[in-house]
């Protein structure tokens, strides 16, 4: 990528907008609560406002970065600051914006110390919003612990019971495996300016020697290399979460006050399978594929394992929590089957459950703030009593549940579709076990989440329940927004695989392809064609008009499917199959 | 071929019906409560769910009328709506097909779904959530529809889904009882076993239909189009080792299995009587679980590619039939009897579709679709007009009160039991058990005899014990001279209980937000729920009325064997019309058909006579509500033989027991490693220190320690690296 400074833009705003919100917040004194409210409601919707002009100028046919912004910033160490979005990241900074504003119109329902939560509220979203967006390895990493912070505070604070203990295992947890990733990344800029002679942290250029062969090829960095992919792969484990890092969620979750388990499950651990696409396999083509077996084996136990401790809990938020666990195990085996279906769907599926499950939060959350217990001995019958909660709960369950014509299916189909063709082929040790046994998770997931219904809606009233009331009308708006997209992104995926499917088929190449005809975000002459090939076309200028050409050469096939070998001669046909044959073909063609 | 464009007028119309009843039903009821009573709005409402369905009926009549006017041979393109999941490597669109099999199965739903529908609407006149019923019911015929006509295995799989949903509502319909919401789950589970088959069943097809995409000459992405899957799928089966062929249909089988109860699958079918009637006759009899058997249909080719899947499939079907025969004389409610056997009746399709006579397969479910439903509707006339009572030990001489209700069951009984030439189920079975005791020895063979002979001669034994069970399920019921329910003593005055009415008030603290009711309001919409009437001696039941007796004459007219003998010409005309192009198979190489012809007219009328004469020796000594006095194989087999014991409580119980072990794992050693880490941390910083630190003292100073041997082994290959 060219190194003219551009100055501000679009995506700065993006990131403005929150920060300048904090600002604002900050200034209103705290007895007027519904006017701190109401700024934070505003600012929520104006970020919303300019993520949706993002992505009204967003050019679907290309895997480039667009709108990039690069204002050098420390010269000496080599960092800068340096954004850009791509289809990767575009429908995360979506999702972010518009979860936001759920969350912060439900926090109406706080009235503790109000202005520390919202100023809270909005940093945290200029924090999240910088990890989609950074292409400089430090500036992610600064946003990516920046955005620990405020989520801590916010458990800390509003949280349950046990928020102290939750509060600071969550922070100490992320932020421990993170450290890992800083030095990792001190060092990946060290052995890029080996082979180099620049000292930088430019996710894009490391990428780029990474792409042409380069920075492996240095003894010293293969050397290093397996180190280096944990240092960055714990990390991302850590938040996703992975089994069996994943013991901090269940407390953060259940502590945290609704619209932080909200922006928790619904932003936050998609930071982890989002650094697995942006950083992990990009950077790490070798390491990744050696190690697909290790982390697909740790997907599967966690979709299977998360489940049936699902099933187990006696808590509402703490059995969505682990679903949780279970639901991000489809996404990494998506990902990591390194197949074209597999990683659209493990892309599509962060989407997906960051709709459905903070929902789930959301509507726990309505129902906590009247009854104050998540117990399911305290629950029961609901349906008669609130049937308009009920019904738009259900619809939530089902996308949850991975139900055809709602979102969640067409995620974990993909998903699993894609490790099936990594199976069948054996592509990077992939075994049957993963689609087989991940299949079993979709059943698991019917029992834990049919299961909880049962114990909230059906049987007889809980008296604990008598005289309830149903959803406000604002309610039903809020949650409504929700079921809109399950169903949207179910019916119409289109919609959101169409504008991330040249990036995300961009990544599966930059992994899998061999050094020197891997896509690169430098060379701008490099395309995604529309059968899937990688290609070269006429050189464009960065932020330019990136409308699909004509492509001149090939570089690398697409490797879109994987042959099953077949026999050469037919089978003879079984001697006495008389009675078969008879049956004929289907209609004639 | 733009006219088949109408095809989807077929979804539209149940759609919009879901949509009015979910959306506007209850205010419609309401709204017209004040106008013109409650009872006349409730037909209003349902009306609205009728006509939907009917409409979708004369469409889809048109369009099959269309269809059978084209010339032989002659194939209506794939209808697309739009494209719903499109990849440069997989593309899904939103497509139907319009061929005879679909368009067969599109009458059976929407013609015998219309008729359900409307007795529904006398059915649930009382039921307080008329419009949640219908919603559920017409969103299933949607589904239904979908299921049906999509032309890719991922939109059968969103019916097979669809339709599944709506059976889980449906069953928990009446979810104030768990026990019905917990059949509801058990439904919906034991479907999504079969599912996990059907799922990677089809990424098999995909897979093996994208690898050959250039030998098929496929140039858009439609892996799983029916049109592109179909045509040469044994030429390319044949180049792969059997294996491929026998998982990618065994797969199938199993999502074929569960959704059509077979065995082991079968056990949520009868659980699934918790719903209401209508529904079991609609979805748990004609319609639903007869998908499994569409889809072995469709997907004939791809099973007829693996010899071995369909002799499993032939076997597992016998198994099925034989096993819900022999259950169903265990049986005391009346519903349940009819349950298993439909488990029983759908095993009898897949010997069909087993021993390659596909066409036998859906001829039956043709057939069973009208008796079945008939005899379901009536069971349910019967359990409206006995105060909801379904034990048939509390029936008897119901013939005197009920006889619209007993001449129609009537016929549909001597269907189901297969007398011949008269009744259609005589037709259905003889095109099954034919091929099937002649079937040739295929890859599975079991001694002399293949699976599929052994499946026909197991059928012969399910004929005779499907006549001999409904016999006494109909003796019980309509011919005891006995009224047994005048054995009940009235009970002792149904004093109004209202201490259980008398809501608590629970005090939540202060309710700034409004979340309660305050006394008023709750007063407002108290209702003093309607007093049930319970069955006993001062009980009078009365014919139902014509709203519900209408669909039951049309069934059974439709229940007769001209259905079977003239109109479809003894199974050839329907042959062709579902396999244009094919051949069938022809009769009578072992056993002749004259000899099939003795057979079954002796399995059936010697069923209903041994159903007679086991009546003839009396009840109530080994029918008696005492269960000690029964004989323990009855007993046995009211108790499924101890297979739902042993699946349904068996899974629960390891899985609980699972669940908690992996539960302790997780907090006490996961997590209690990383508790261990933090603890430890602060107790060194503890004696460094000396001062009260928390955990963040702890784990930083963990993290510190990590972080500086990391960094400090990061330095040391840097230098080694940098001094070599």
């Amino acid at each position: 990528m060219n190194m003219t400074p551009t100055g501000f833009g679009l995506l700065s705003l993006l990131m403005l907008v929150p920060v300048l919100g904090a600002l604002v917040i900050a200034f209103i004194p705290e007895q007027f609560p519904k006017a701190i409210k109401g700024a934070a409601m505003v600012f929520s919707a104006v970020t919303l406002l300019v993520s949706l002009v993002v992505l009204g100028g967003f050019q679907v046919g290309t895997y480039h970065m667009q709108m990039v912004e690069f204002v050098p910033w420390l010269n000496q160490l080599g960092i800068h600051y340096r954004v850009g979005i791509d289809g990767v990241s575009l429908w995360l900074v979506v999702l972010t914006t518009f979860l936001n504003l759920i969350a912060v119109w439900f926090s109406f329902y706080i009235d503790k110390r109000v202005k520390v939560y919202f100023v809270m509220t909005m940093v945290l979203l200029a924090a999240m919003l910088g990890v989609f967006l950074s292409l400089d390895l430090i500036l992610f990493y600064t946003f990516f612990e920046a955005s620990l912070i405020p989520m801590a505070v916010m458990i800390w604070i509003w949280g349950g019971e046990k928020r102290n203990y939750a509060a600071i295992k969550f922070f100490v947890y992320t932020f421990a495996a993170s450290i890992f990733m800083l030095i990792g990344m001190i060092v990946m800029a060290k052995l890029n300016a080996d082979v180099s002679g620049t000292w930088t942290f430019d996710l894009t250029a490391i990428q780029g020697n990474v792409a042409s062969g380069q920075f492996w090829a240095n003894p010293e960095a293969a050397r290093m290399a397996p180190m280096l992919f944990w240092a960055f792969a714990l990390a991302f484990m850590v938040k996703c979460p992975m089994f069996p890092f994943h013991t901090w969620l269940p407390d953060a979750h259940t502590e945290a006050p609704t619209a932080g388990s909200v922006i928790l499950a619904g932003v936050m651990l998609k930071m982890g399978t989002y650094g697995f696409l942006r950083i992990l396999l990009p950077l790490f083509p070798e390491q990744v594929q050696a190690n697909v077996p290790v982390i697909m084996a740790l997907g599967v136990i966690g979709i299977i394992y998360g489940a049936i401790v699902a099933a187990m809990q006696p808590d509402l938020k703490r059995l969505v929590a682990y679903s949780s666990v279970a639901h991000m195990g489809f996404v990494v085996i998506g990902i990591f089957s390194l197949t074209h279906d597999g990683m659209m769907g493990g892309s599509y599926q962060q989407l997906n459950h960051g709709i459905s499950t903070g929902a789930l939060f959301l509507l726990i959350g309505l129902l906590y703030e009247r009854i104050h217990t998540r117990l399911f001995s305290d629950m029961g019958g609901l349906k008669a009593q609130m049937p308009i909660y009920s019904a738009i709960f259900l619809v939530i369950m089902l996308s949850s549940v991975g139900f055809p014509t709602l979102n969640g299916f067409v995620g974990e189909f993909l998903a699993l579709f894609g490790s099936f063709q990594a199976a069948q082929a054996g592509f990077n040790g992939t075994g049957w076990y993963v689609p087989v046994v991940s299949g079993i998770g979709v059943i698991l997931a019917a029992v834990y989440l049919l299961w909880m219904f049962q114990k909230v809606f059906y049987g007889e009233l809980n008296p604990k329940l008598a005289r309830l009331k149903d959803l406000k009308p604002w309610e039903i708006a809020m949650s409504g927004c929700l079921v809109v997209m399950a169903i949207w992104g179910g019916l119409f995926p289109n919609t959101f695989l169409g504008p991330m499917e040249k990036a995300v088929n961009a990544t599966r190449q930059m992994a899998i392809n061999p050094p020197g005809s891997r896509p690169t975000w430098t060379d701008t002459s490099l395309e995604i064609a529309d059968n899937g090939d990688l290609v070269r076309v006429l050189p464009r200028a960065v932020n330019g008009d990136m409308h699909y050409q004509e492509p001149l050469a090939v570089v690398a096939p697409g490797n879109l499917h994987f042959d099953v070998p077949a026999l050469t001669e037919p089978r003879v046909e079984q001697q006495h199959a008389s009675a078969l044959k008879t049956q004929g073909t289907e209609v004639a063609n | 071929m733009g006219s088949f464009q109408q095809i989807w007028w077929v979804l539209f119309f149940p759609v919009a019906g879901f949509l009015f009843q979910a959306f506007a039903g209850k205010s419609l009821i309401d709204g017209l409560t004040e106008k013109v009573g409650l009872q006349k709005a409730r037909l209003a409402c349902g009306f609205m769910a009728v006509a939907p369905i009917a409409l979708a009926f004369l469409v889809g009549l048109s369009v099959t009328l269309e269809l059978a006017s084209l010339p032989a041979g002659s194939q209506v393109p794939p209808q697309t709506l739009f494209s719903w999941i499109h990849l440069q490597s997989l593309s899904v669109p939103f497509e139907f097909r319009v061929d005879a099999l679909s368009m067969t199965m599109v009458l059976i739903i929407t013609g015998i779904g219309s008729l359900i529908h409307l007795y529904a609407v006398g059915y649930m006149a009382e039921e307080k959530d008329f419009s949640r019923f219908f919603t559920y019911l017409n969103l299933f015929i949607a589904a239904m529809l979908i299921l049906v006509l999509g032309n890719n295995l991922v939109l059968t799989f969103v019916g097979w889904e669809g339709v599944g949903l709506c059976s889980y509502l449906l069953i928990g319909f009446w979810f104030k009882d768990v026990a019905n919401s917990k059949a509801a789950n058990k439904a919906f589970i034991v479907n999504r076993i079969g599912d996990w088959g059907f799922t990677l069943g089809m990424f098999g097809v995909a897979v093996l239909i994208a690898a050959n995409r250039d030998a098929l000459g496929i140039n858009d992405a439609r892996w799983l189009s029916y049109d592109v899957i179909l045509p040469r799928a044994r030429d390319l089966l044949a180049y792969y080792p059997a294996w491929i062929p026998a998982s990618i249909a065994l797969m199938l089988f199993i999502g074929a299995a569960g959704k059509s109860a077979q065995f082991p699958l079968y056990i949520w079918l009868p659980d699934a009587m918790a719903g209401p009637t209508p529904v079991s006759a609609l979805i748990h009899a004609a319609t639903m679980v007869t998908s499994g058997v569409y889809l072995l249909n469709r997907m004939s080719e791809w099973f007829l590619a693996s010899p071995f899947a369909m002799g499993v499939v032939a076997l597992v079907g016998a198994l099925t039939a034989l096993l819900g025969a022999t259950i169903a004389f265990g049986q005391t409610d009346i519903k349940k009897v009819l349950a298993y056997s439909t488990v029983s009746q759908l095993g009898y399709m897949f010997i069909g579709c087993g021993v390659g006579a596909f066409y036998a397969g859906m001829f039956h479910v043709l057939t069973h679709a009208f008796f079945k439903a008939l005899l379901f509707l009536g069971s349910g006339a019967v359990i409206h007009a006995m105060a909801h009572n379904q034990d048939m030990r509390n029936y008897g001489n119901l013939r005197k009160y009920l006889p619209i209700t007993f001449v129609t069951m009537a016929i549909g009984w001597l269907a189901i039991a297969g007398i011949p030439y008269l009744f259609s189920g005589f037709w259905s079975k003889e095109a099954i058990l034919g091929p099937a005791v002649n079937a040739g020895h295929g890859a599975l063979m079991l001694g002399p005899l293949s699976a599929g002979q052994v499946a026909g001669w197991v059928g012969f034994l399910v004929a005779l014990l499907t006549a001999t069970y409904m016999t006494r399920m109909m003796m019980l019921t309509f011919f005891n001279p006995e009224e047994r329910w005048k054995l009940i003593p009235a009970a002792a005055g149904h004093a109004h209980d209202h201490a259980a009415h008398g809501h608590e008030h629970h005090h939540h603290g202060e309710d700034k937000h409004g979340f309660f009711m305050t006394d008023a309001e709750a007063a407002a919409v108290e209702v003093h729920e309607e007093h049930h009437h319970e069955l006993d001696e001062s009980h009078k039941p009365h014919e139902v009325s014509p709203l519900m007796w209408l669909p039951l004459v049309i069934l059974a007219v439709f229940s007769f064997g001209w259905i079977g003998g003239a109109w479809l010409d003894k199974n050839e005309a329907f042959f062709k019309w579902l396999y244009p192009g094919a051949e069938m198979a022809a009769h009578g190489e072992a056993v002749s058909h004259m000899t099939l012809l003795i057979l079954s007219t002796a399995t059936s009328v010697g069923g209903v006579l041994l159903g007679l004469w086991l009546w003839g020796r009396k009840m109530p000594t080994w029918e008696g509500f005492d269960l000690a006095k029964w004989n323990p194989v009855q007993k046995a087999a009211g108790k499924q033989w101890g297979i739902d014991w042993f699946l349904t409580d068996g899974s629960i119980k390891t899985g609980g027991v699972l669940g908690s072990f992996l539960w302790a794992i997780d907090r006490w050693v996961i997590d209690g490693f990383v508790n261990i880490v933090g603890y430890l941390a602060r107790w060194t910083g503890g004696l460094v220190r000396k001062s009260q630190t928390g955990y963040v003292r702890g784990y930083a100073l963990m993290m510190q320690l990590g972080a500086a041997l990391f960094v400090g082994y990061l330095i040391y290959t840097i230098v080694i690296g940098v001094g070599r």
